[in-house]
């Protein structure tokens, strides 16, 4: 049997600007008809090249060498006919980003009908109805009402979008789909439902999978083998219960502990990280008198058609001194909006936000005085630092705001404490001249520069790569340990909560359906919404792995 | 002390690198050098003038030359109907036409730069109110509004720098909305607010840096057209018809009766003269667009 992708030696250059990036080195890879296989990496592994590849769409500047056999043709050899054929017929992909690979101003049954009408099957080109039979079946199999073909993409939510995305790829009846990221923007509980129907439609059809994640999980659930890849190679290719269960490479080892298993007490307050974290401090008060609280906090929005929207709808939350509480809820559940309200940034509709007992002021010198206690950390550090400014101005920023003598010495001092060191070394780099574990601890160290008693960080850690993610945590851990510094992380990671919280408040369509200890919300959920998101975790939680053995 | 550079340097360093970066950029665009050249030698000689020859050319009792003579030997360009020489009267027109064409331009980008910045950050009924003030300065035919400001004020440079200065901001005030909204948008403005700054900060430090290239570029483009605006109030007799300039050459063309017996060297030259410093301008605005408008680069 030849096998359905074989990739021999595989080695992929790209000419930029007088350098070369040498992006894959010698990647061997074998995949059988029906078979699934997850590539594991970070962002400039080389992952997406080597999927790209496989069809040949990559970039000019990009040199391939080696073999890339389709069904046991070599794609680099084929004439440019062929590859057409090839392309969607033989072989699809799905695109990270549902949002930008699809057309926004055509309907998306249109979009689907598109290879179908470049590829006839078997020569014969179906008539006008027979593609629209054929959208329909495509949308029922994704498990969308075929009513929906004359929906517009911006009509549509993520999860929805990326169904379409795979009733595209399907559209052909390939016989390989390669998924880049396909749930990378998307909610747990969305994820969940997407991947359970790839692979579902994969196992049906049998149709060979080539799924590229960061997150191990997720091919985990998914694939049957994962090769994980590293500065262009591949380390460790194992079937996927082997490599969870004992990574062998110091590189999947990272990669599993950045996502921790919700409930393993190995994870529990240890987020990943190569510097070992200060000891829980012995005299640590349990969760002392609030040190921000809101109450009945109500934001509503008027959307277009200028109906009220309630993006916050009454919500009580208090955050301790020396205390860190974990936000979790899904895109749209308010929580961003919740976190703007507490800073004064919102106003909102009704209800109080009081700091150390006080409301907080509504503008003037009592605002100023209070955003200097209360800081915030965003969640692209890319965009949350002015692209023409230093790291000292960056830093400084805060501290010239607010008038703070010897602004040198401030800027050292909260560099050093974000654990840029030295901090000389940094002083006058540019934004882009960092990488994005960097950059978030220069905004880190912009908020720390003004010795805040509090962080609300909003997904801190969601735009950064796997390792860099357990270094990021474990900074704001250190950061409550030695500084006693209180932090609220918004984020839709339960694992994050598990790793570095103390608390956990679940928001659910704009209201705190359940607030507990982690221990509490997440090993003994109560609430329904709890406990599909648990359930949703591609991990799984460490109780379910304990039973089922 | 060894130690490294202050931050002050640091910045210093940065912003001569930049300089040099959009120099570079600017450089490689052969119009917009070759347009720059030029306006710099054109600029150098209205400056220069006072050295080169002295004014007592311009008055009309010491005219030399017969009334209307063409082109020769003697006068280049020819003579008015006074007899004085129209190369002569062309250079020294660029002192006044180039006078206020930057006063005029610089005025009218400082307003329209301050009520788009405004309309942006404020929002709220500050933006609606200053928008629908813009558009009825846009709507409003400029050349009549101009006319009838130099009309009322005392005549004189000044007032034609003002009139052109009060009519031509609103698309400049547009322009640095547009841009304004889009730098306001980001992120890092965000985490200014939260850093606790305030207005003057978050205009001062990350607005106006971020649309000044764009303004810079929009102000040469502003001139050209306000160096037209002088010559057709200047021709339509509403400037100052004591110094010359070259809307006033071009007027007394048209009343003394130099076209109708046709003297085309009286109207040629300060045409001429007007044309190539706007298309001067204009070629450096464009390069200096190209180089700072993040939409026109490719």
């Amino acid at each position: 049997m030849t096998a359905l992708l074989q990739l021999k030696d595989l080695n992929v250059t790209y000419a930029t600007g007088g350098t070369d990036v040498h992006a894959v080195r010698g990647v061997d890879l074998t995949l059988d008809p029906g078979g699934t296989l997850g590539i594991a990496g970070e962002s400039g592994s080389g992952k997406s090249t080597v999927a790209m590849s496989v069809l040949r769409l990559l970039p000019r500047a990009a040199t391939v060498t080696g073999e890339i056999l389709l069904d046991g043709q070599d794609v680099t050899a084929m004439k440019w006919g062929r590859l057409r054929a090839v392309r969607w017929a033989e072989a699809s992909i799905v695109f990270q980003g549902a949002m930008h690979a699809l057309n926004p101003v055509r309907r998306i049954g249109e979009q689907i009908a598109e290879p179908i009408r470049l590829h006839p099957s078997d020569g014969r080109i179906l008539t006008e109805a027979g593609v629209k039979v054929r959208v329909a079946e495509l949308l029922t199999q994704v498990d969308l009402p075929p009513s929906r073909a004359g929906a517009y993409p911006h009509e549509l939510s993520g999860g929805q979008k990326q169904r379409v995305m795979i009733a595209m790829a399907l559209a052909c009846s390939p016989r390989l789909i390669i998924a880049d990221e396909p749930t990378t923007a998307l909610d747990v509980i969305v994820q969940a439902q997407v991947l359970d129907l790839l692979s579902r439609l994969v196992a049906e059809q049998e149709i060979g999978l080539v799924m590229i994640s960061h997150d191990l999980s997720v091919l985990a659930a998914t694939c049957e083998r994962i090769a994980v890849m590293y500065d262009g190679e591949i380390v460790e290719q194992r079937p996927s219960a082997e490599l969870m269960a004992s990574p062998e490479h110091e590189h999947s080892r990272a990669l599993a502990a950045a996502f921790p298993t919700v409930g393993d007490p190995v994870s529990r307050f240890a987020p990943a990280t190569s510097t070992p974290l200060p000891p829980e401090p012995t005299d640590r008060a349990p969760a002392g008198e609030p040190l921000l609280a809101a109450e009945n906090l109500r934001v509503s929005f008027r959307d277009r058609t200028g109906k009220r929207i309630h993006a916050v709808a009454g919500v009580d939350l208090t955050v301790a001194r020396d205390e860190i509480v974990a936000l979790v809820g899904q895109s749209g559940s308010g929580k961003t909006t919740l976190a703007r309200t507490l800073l004064g940034l919102q106003k909102p509709d009704s209800g109080v936000v009081s700091y150390d007992g006080k409301p907080v002021p509504k503008g003037g010198a009592g605002l100023k005085a209070y955003r200097r206690r209360v800081q915030l950390v965003l969640q692209d550090p890319t965009s949350a630092l002015n692209p023409v400014h230093t790291v000292y101005e960056a830093v400084a920023e805060g501290p010239r705001i607010h008038g703070l003598a010897d602004e040198r010495a401030v800027v050292t001092r909260a560099l050093e404490a974000a654990e840029l060191r030295p901090a000389e070394k940094f002083l006058d780099r540019l934004p882009h001249q960092l990488s994005g574990g960097q950059r978030q601890r220069v905004v880190i160290a912009g908020a720390l520069a003004l010795e805040p008693s509090m962080l609300v960080a909003d997904e801190p850690v969601a735009s950064l790569d796997a390792s860099v993610r357990g270094e990021i945590l474990a900074l704001l851990l250190r950061l409550r340990r030695s500084l006693g510094l209180a932090a609220l992380v918004i984020t839709h990671d339960l694992g994050l909560a598990w790793n570095i919280a103390d608390r956990v408040a679940v928001m659910y369509r704009g209201e705190l359906v359940e607030t507990g200890t982690v221990e509490q919300v997440l090993l003994d959920p109560q609430h329904e919404y709890t406990k599909s998101l648990l359930a949703a975790l591609p991990g799984g939680t460490y109780r379910d792995d304990v039973k089922s053995t | 002390m060894t130690t490294a550079e202050t931050p002050r340097q640091i910045a210093w360093k940065r912003r001569r690198d930049g300089l040099a970066k959009t120099w570079r950029e600017f450089a490689a665009q052969k119009a917009a050098l070759v347009g720059l050249i030029l306006l710099g030698a054109t600029v150098l000689v209205a400056l220069l003038m006072p050295l080169i020859s002295d004014d007592s050319g311009l008055n009309v009792t010491k005219a030399t030359g017969a009334p209307l003579s063409p082109p020769n030997g003697e006068f280049w360009l020819g003579t008015d109907n006074y007899g004085r020489s129209v190369l002569l009267m062309t250079l020294w027109g660029s002192r006044v036409s180039l006078l206020v064409g930057f006063s005029a331009a610089l005025l009218s980008v400082v307003i329209g730069t301050i009520i788009g910045i405004a309309a942006a950050h404020f929002g709220g009924w500050v933006s609606a109110t200053l928008l629908r003030f813009t558009d009825f300065f846009l709507v409003l035919p400029s050349l009549i509004l101009a006319i009838a400001l130099s009309a009322v004020l005392p005549r004189g440079v000044g007032t034609i720098i003002l009139a052109i200065g009060l009519t031509a901001w609103p698309s400049t005030a547009r322009l640095v909305r547009a841009q304004t909204l889009t730098i306001e948008s980001r992120p890092y403005i965000e985490r200014a607010h939260a850093l606790g700054g305030g207005h003057l900060h978050i205009v001062g430090k990350h607005v106006l840096p971020g649309v000044m290239p764009l303004v810079l570029a929009n102000t040469t483009l502003v001139v050209g057209n306000a160096v037209i605006a002088d010559a057709t109030l200047s021709f339509l007799g509403v400037g100052d018809s004591n110094s010359v300039t070259w809307g006033v050459i071009l007027e007394d063309a048209l009343n003394n009766g130099a076209i109708s017996r046709g003297a085309w060297w009286n109207v040629l030259p300060p045409g001429i003269a007007i044309v190539l410093v706007v298309l001067m301008f204009t070629l450096v605005g464009r390069g200096l667009e190209t180089v700072f408008n993040p939409r026109l680069k490719k």
